[in-house]
């Protein structure tokens, strides 16, 4: 039977990763939500702004999130210019299944450039930090897991409050829900969906920077994580951001629980236990449906 | 005088199929209702989606109040005063009716403007007023377009094109919905309607045309068709002339 202390920590860390779950999530339920597309090199941009914040700090020395100011508008601008330059220009008719080829094609594309730029061997940031940790009812809490808890919130409020609260925001939920009637409203679909691309992709960037804080990375590393991504978006209903945001919590609150009796790898099969259930028995997502409240 | 909205002999389709309009043309006066009615695949449709840009025409001409608007989306469309309601349900049904009606104001840069037309269309639509904040996709489906009426009218259209609007609602929101559809009019609003409903629809409108085949195939007072005896044994659910066979025993 695991201690009160341990089944404690166990909570903190699986909200602490659920949290960051939850952001990358974000960015790849906002892509189906758009267009439709199944963004399978998310998590190879998401290992390349890691490998970015590591190149910053071992290179030229400075925190690794400040290669945020350099890696988000950088992938806003690839996301933008990937979405108008090649997925607009698939067929609509066969987009989703496309889009699974185009994407995996970019995957694999980033993965060996990375290859190539610094190769297969493992790198880890040695953060001056990177040992602390502070202690929270018994229980020992890593700093970095709190500063990428942190990014995590702050990218996740920022991405609510631009599409709750702003213009450009409505105009996005517009074009996800019936494009032709927002374009009717005078919306121009194809700029805000290369807009909302973009910033899918920057959400990979602070997603990735803030993994690198506590994660050895390696170039194909994102074959890792995109399994967990996709099933956090289904279970979370496809298209749904505060659907994919649950889920992630709670797949991470799972899974980070029963790695005490099951170990690192088995807990992992729970978010492939939960995308048979969810496509068994509620194909939709647990949390999304007809009325999904998107945003 | 000018046409509030002409096409002339208008060419349309969809990829590289065979063109759906082949030579159309319809003009709306401001003021009045334009019923389109015709068989299924006549192309009633499609006549709205090239009026509102949605879709470009092959060959033919698009005038608004007599200037050449020919191939221009639905946004500079909607900036000439064409504004098109679309068939079924189209509200963002994830939005609260207050986001929709205020979306149906993107292009409005003056706020004072935008909020005038706000009062307007919650004056004209009691059901906006009241049901402000709630998501549009619970509401009944003639509320629901109402909300697209309402979305519809906040940049004061000068041409409005309501594709089916009765579809799928009960005869009491049938009812209300047309209701709203003389007020367009009397507003001054010229309406270009498309109607599965054609006896409700030609009854409400001034004018009225029978599209076959990609073409306007007959057209006048919309109170001579509904009399006209050959369109009520086609589309107005007359006595057919063609003999039926025997029941069986």
């Amino acid at each position: 039977m695991p201690s009160g202390a341990l089944l404690l920590q166990s909570v903190v860390l699986g909200l602490l990763l659920g949290g960051l779950y939850a952001l990358l999530a974000a960015g790849l339920t906002l892509y189906f939500g758009i267009l439709r597309v199944v963004m399978i090199a998310h998590s190879a941009f998401l290992i390349l702004a890691a490998y970015l914040a590591w190149w910053s700090h071992t290179r030229l020395g400075v925190d690794p999130l400040l290669s945020l100011v350099v890696s988000v508008p950088l992938f806003f601008c690839i996301g933008v210019g990937l979405q108008r330059l090649l997925l607009a220009r698939l067929r609509p008719a066969t987009l989703t299944m496309m889009s699974v080829l185009l994407t995996f094609a970019i995957a694999v594309l980033i993965e060996g450039l990375l290859g190539y730029a610094f190769t297969g061997t493992q790198r880890r940031i040695q953060l001056g930090y990177g040992a602390a940790s502070i202690g929270f009812f018994g229980a020992r809490i890593a700093v970095v897991k709190l500063i990428a808890f942190g990014l995590a919130a702050v990218a996740l409020l920022t991405l609510y409050l631009l599409l709750k609260k702003t213009t450009f925001g409505w105009a996005l939920r517009a074009t996800i829900q019936h494009r032709d009637a927002a374009r009717l409203v005078g919306i121009d679909t194809d700029r805000v969906a290369g807009f909302g691309f973009g910033i899918g992709l920057a959400t990979a960037a602070v997603g990735g920077t803030a993994l690198s804080l506590d994660t050895t990375i390696y170039p194909s590393l994102h074959w890792h994580w995109i399994g967990p991504l996709m099933a956090i978006i289904v279970v979370g209903g496809l298209g749904s951001v505060p659907g994919a945001a649950a889920a992630a919590m709670l797949l991470g609150l799972l899974q980070s629980l029963l790695q005490i009796p099951m170990g690192t790898t088995w807990a992992q099969t729970v978010f492939y236990l939960a995308l048979f259930a969810t496509l068994a028995f509620r194909p939709q997502g647990f949390f999304g449906g007809r009325l999904a409240q998107r945003f | 005088m000018a046409s509030e909205l002409e096409l002339v002999d208008i060419q349309a389709g969809y990829g590289r199929a065979a063109p759906v309009l082949r030579g159309l043309s319809v003009s709306v006066e401001a003021g009045t209702i334009v019923c389109l009615v015709g068989p299924n695949g006549a192309g009633k449709s499609t006549v709205l989606k090239v009026a509102s840009g949605l879709l470009k025409p092959r060959s033919g001409r698009i005038l608004v109040r007599g200037v050449d608007v020919t191939g221009q989306g639905p946004q500079q469309m909607l900036a000439s005063g064409v504004a098109h309601v679309l068939q079924g349900h189209s509200v963002f049904r994830e939005m609260t009716v207050a986001e929709n009606v205020l979306l149906g104001g993107y292009t409005l840069r003056d706020r004072s403007v935008l909020a005038k037309r706000v009062e307007f269309v919650k004056e004209v639509f009691p059901v906006v007023a009241d049901r402000w904040n709630s998501l549009a996709g619970l509401l009944s489906g003639g509320q629901q377009k109402q909300v697209e009426f309402a979305r519809s009218l906040m940049v004061n259209p000068r041409v409005v094109l309501l594709d089916e609007p009765s579809m799928g609602l009960d005869p009491k929101a049938t009812a209300t919905v047309f209701d709203q559809v003389v007020r367009m009019r009397d507003a001054g609003t010229a309406v270009l309607l498309v109607e599965q409903n054609a006896r409700r629809a030609l009854e409400t409108a001034d004018v009225g045309c029978v599209l076959d085949l990609g073409r306007v195939h007959l057209s006048g007072p919309a109170s001579d068709l509904l009399a006209d005896p050959r369109l009520g044994e086609l589309y107005l659910g007359g006595r057919p002339t063609v003999p039926q066979p025997p029941a069986r025993r």
